[in-house]
């Protein structure tokens, strides 16, 4: 018996083609149903009025026993002679197919199952297409309900040869084509008489016999950064092994920062070693102070990912939302995340008969390609080159809209084109750097951007705040919208442009102080989107964004300073809540609601955020 | 250790940095028996040494008494910052459910007291997918409403280690960092890294405890199994189910999921 290898095995195909009923049988002929458990489900079969129903092992809900359907995906644990496994059942339904992901996206292997009976069908062909997203290159084709056909080899062709064309062109293998009847139990754990014309072994053997060696990437390494922990006095960066082994002398390129470093030391609780392989977590110490996020990319220095911002991506959508172009999503890849957008809909893809769709509106569970575009540069590989860096996930909100994988040939690779441009500018180089001034504050530099309505409190907050942290020895400082339309800006109005450039002379700004290592926070009712999306790129690593929330009604209650008076008499003209627009923010860092919460409350949860966000470690 | 408790292992760890780094305000569920030994000690492994984050003991006052040792020696041992929640009395409870379903809801309004206390946005609990069929479908991260109840026909996607972590402020987490270990991968990573544990799992007199509950509601199981080796030896070939001696799971044919969707472990 092997124990260092436990397969995770996942069935997939057309709702009602028998997946549960499958592995339910397999677990019986195993004899790894329990007395008790065997009891339990004759119980409820016989409540239903059923005959014995192996399906009810793994369709534990009450609803997909009474609507004899699988809901959402399970995985149940049983071993053969040679080995350990977990069964993946996921559901067929069409309404279910993020079920379906979730259970077989972490698969070794796959089944497709097949009603040999009813033939091919829609689910049939779009669980193909999904597998070849999720990475399968190879599947093992169950043909069930063999009895129903009478063990019938002139049917069983007719339907074998229709899915394994389907299957070449998706350029999936078929690993073996096995006729089986998960009721009657041909061909599951041993060889059926019936089907004497069927020449391959059993599930059982050919299961055993599957090997799920994995591609070996080598000096790929890929470490994405997935935390940052102060360890007594150490600075430890924690994160996995994506791909290929990291060693204790090797010197790392972290992306996008474009920074080389050498490795310190490895840590691992409670002892450590010098290498580290694929799939293992460690820490890392670094020879030398440099910055480093979440989400960045560290890679031995000849062998890096590519670094993006525009790029393709095979999808398959999950929300009842359709795709809109050139709205934000935010894209989490390992564990970075990002705001992206979508510039272009290339294909919508009817898996029926591979062609591309005439109505490019992707909706729920259509599978597209997409051509993505990002402010900021995220380090990614080709999925077809390693695949853990060259997925990703989208979401929209709180709701994850899509999964998609990464096609990097047709946009050029950043890191290329930025050292190219870098060559004609030779930067000075100062003495006392960004990293120089942290270590010597204890924090980092910040922008903390306060938008919010006249009256929202954003001035209130700001002023305790920036007491707080300064009690703290914080180098910290409030640029106030109203200030600075005393000096600086004085020259603008309140029209629309001058509004964008009185925004962008205050981020200008904030970005200097920023250099200078401090915090900066900005009171200013920034009223559009695109403006601070704008202030955001600046510098978009240390940028927060927070959302002073109070109705008009309740700011103009307030009226700290008589304009709302002002602006509803017209006396005041473009006064944004009344005679002017106020975009809310979609996606803020942080909502400090001062119509709920008291002020002190809201000056706490600032300062918590902030200290949390911007101390060194 | 073998590669399969090393994967085992670094699944684990992965989810508990990820937890910390993504929910705001978390704590972890300990209720003393040797699935949560076992996740305490990965998340050592996460966090170097010193949890950053509270531990949750929900007291039935029912444990047994070799709980309660354990218990005070281990939260000084291990350096715990230990929350020790208590749950409200019976008649409290819905009176429709059996007695022990019953005798068990009293964990999951113990357990949604602290929640409301303290406003964690995160709890890690140490359940698995090979103990019952609705946890068998379980997400790694799975959203409870305020009043804690599981939407078991709505789960969100979970794929490629992403999750969702944007949930209105009402929401909180439930975190399954053993999801995908068994009852025999917990024993041999027992043995492994050798944690302790309660030793009601050993057998005296021909019984031994598999899993361990409120006393009135829980009970041993025929075995002779009386260290690690011969506990791994004997679930390689037993047929009885880890949970038999678990009342509650006896009572009805829905009442577990009753229970679960309604916020319980």
């Amino acid at each position: 018996m092997d124990e260092s290898q436990t397969p995770r095995v996942v069935t997939v195909g057309h709702v009602d083609h028998g997946k549960s009923s499958f592995i339910g049988r397999l677990m019986y002929e195993l004899g790894q149903v329990t007395e008790e458990k065997f009891q339990e489900l004759k119980n409820i079969s016989t409540k239903r009025g059923m005959e014995f129903e192996f399906a009810f092992l793994l369709d534990a809900l009450q609803d997909e026993r009474n609507q004899g359907i699988t809901i959402d995906t399970t995985q149940i644990f049983f071993k053969t002679e040679k080995r350990n496994y977990i069964f993946i059942d996921a559901p067929g339904h069409k309404e279910f197919i993020k079920n379906m992901i979730t259970g077989a996206s972490s698969a070794d292997i796959a089944f497709l199952i097949v009603d040999v009976e009813e033939g091919v069908k829609e689910q049939t062909k779009k669980h193909a297409y999904l597998l070849k997203i999720l990475g399968f290159e190879r599947v093992i084709v169950l043909y069930n309900k063999v009895d129903k056909i009478k063990y019938s080899q002139e049917k069983f062709d007719r339907v074998n040869k229709e899915l394994e064309s389907y299957l070449s062109k998706l350029e999936i293998k078929v690993h073996s084509s096995i006729p089986i009847s998960a009721k009657n139990g041909d061909n599951i754990s041993k060889k059926s008489q019936k089907t004497d014309w069927y020449l391959g072994g059993s599930v059982i053997d050919i299961l055993d016999g599957f090997s799920i060696d994995k591609k070996d990437y080598k000096d790929e390494l890929r470490f994405p950064v997935q935390d940052i922990y102060k360890v007594g006095d150490k600075r430890v960066i924690v994160g996995r092994v994506e791909s290929g082994k990291i060693t204790n002398d090797d010197t790392l390129l972290f992306l996008p920062t474009n920074q080389i470093v050498k490795i310190k030391t490895l840590e691992s609780w409670p002892s450590s070693k010098t290498e580290y392989n694929q799939g293992e977590c460690l820490g890392i110490t670094l020879d030398e102070q440099i910055f480093v996020d979440v989400g960045n990319v560290a890679s031995r220095p000849e062998k890096p990912p590519k670094l993006m911002n525009r790029f393709e991506a095979n999808i398959f959508w999950l929300s009842q939302k359709k795709v809109k172009l050139n709205k934000k999503y935010d894209m989490k890849i390992n564990t970075g995340q990002y705001q992206v957008s979508i510039n272009e809909i290339k294909k919508v893809i009817d898996t029926n008969d591979l062609q591309s769709k005439k109505n490019y509106d992707v909706t729920k569970n259509d599978i597209c390609e997409l051509v993505f575009h990002s402010s900021q540069l995220i380090p990614m590989d080709n999925y077809s080159d390693i695949k853990s860096t060259g997925r990703f996930c989208l979401l929209d909100e709180n709701e994850i809209v899509a999964g998609g994988i990464l096609n990097l040939k047709n946009f050029p690779d950043q890191k290329e084109v930025l050292s190219k441009s870098k060559k004609n500018i030779i930067p000075e180089e100062f003495y006392v750097s960004e990293i120089d001034r942290s270590v010597m504050l204890k924090h980092r530099p910040g922008i903390i951007w306060l938008t919010g309505l006249s009256g929202s409190g954003k001035s209130t907050i700001a002023k305790g705040v920036e007491k707080k942290l300064f009690s703290d020895n914080c180098n910290v400082f409030s640029l106030d919208g109203d200030n600075l339309r005393l000096g600086l800006n004085k020259d603008l109005s309140f029209s629309p442009e001058d509004r964008t450039e009185n925004i962008r002379r205050t981020a200008e700004v904030a970005k200097l102080f920023s250099q200078a290592g401090f915090l900066v926070i900005v009171s200013l009712i920034s009223p559009y989107r695109s403006e601070r999306r704008k202030a955001r790129d600046i510098r978009p690593e240390i940028f927060r964004l927070i959302y002073t929330k109070a109705s008009v009604d309740i700011c103009s209650k307030r009226d700290v300073k008589g304009l709302y008076a002002k602006a509803k008499s017209g006396e005041i003209k473009s006064f944004t809540g009344i005679s002017s627009p106020y975009e809310e923010p979609q996606k803020p860092d942080l909502v400090i609601n001062t119509a709920k919460e008291q002020v002190h409350e809201s000056i706490e949860r600032l300062y918590n955020f902030i200290k949390k966000e911007f101390s060194f470690s | 250790m073998d590669n399969h408790l090393i994967k085992l292992e670094n699944e684990s760890i992965y989810i508990f940095r990820q937890s910390y780094r993504s929910i705001k305000n978390i704590a972890m569920l300990w209720s003393l028996g040797k699935d949560s030994n076992v996740m305490m000690w990965l998340a050592f492994k996460a966090f170097f040494g010193k949890l950053p984050f509270p531990v949750v003991h929900v007291d039935t006052k029912k444990k047994f008494k070799e709980m309660y040792e354990f218990r005070n020696i281990y939260e000084k041992k291990w350096n715990l910052n230990l929350i020790k929640g208590n749950c409200p009395d019976i008649k409290e409870i819905d009176p429709s459910l059996p007695p022990a379903a019953r005798s068990a809801a009293r964990k999951t309004a113990g357990l949604k007291k602290i929640l409301d206390k303290y406003k964690f946005k995160g709890v890690i609990a140490g359940i698995r997918r090979d103990e019952q069929g609705t946890r068998a479908k379980e997400r790694i991260f799975s959203p409870r409403d305020e009043s804690g109840k599981w939407d078991i026909k709505n789960q969100p996607p979970e794929f490629w280690d992403q999750s969702n972590f944007n949930y209105p402020d009402s929401v909180h987490i439930r975190i399954h960092p053993l999801l995908g270990w068994t009852e025999i991968d917990i024993w041999r990573y027992i043995k492994a890294q050798k944690i302790p544990i309660v030793d009601l799992y050993f057998s005296k007199n021909g019984k031994r405890y598999r899993s361990l509950g409120d006393k009135d509601i829980t009970f041993p199981v025929k075995s002779n199994a009386s260290n690690i080796d011969e506990i791994i030896e004997e679930l390689k070939i037993t047929k009885v189910s880890e949970r038999s001696g678990r009342a509650m799971d006896h009572e009805r044919e829905d009442i577990f999921e009753n229970l679960r969707t309604k916020g319980y472990m």
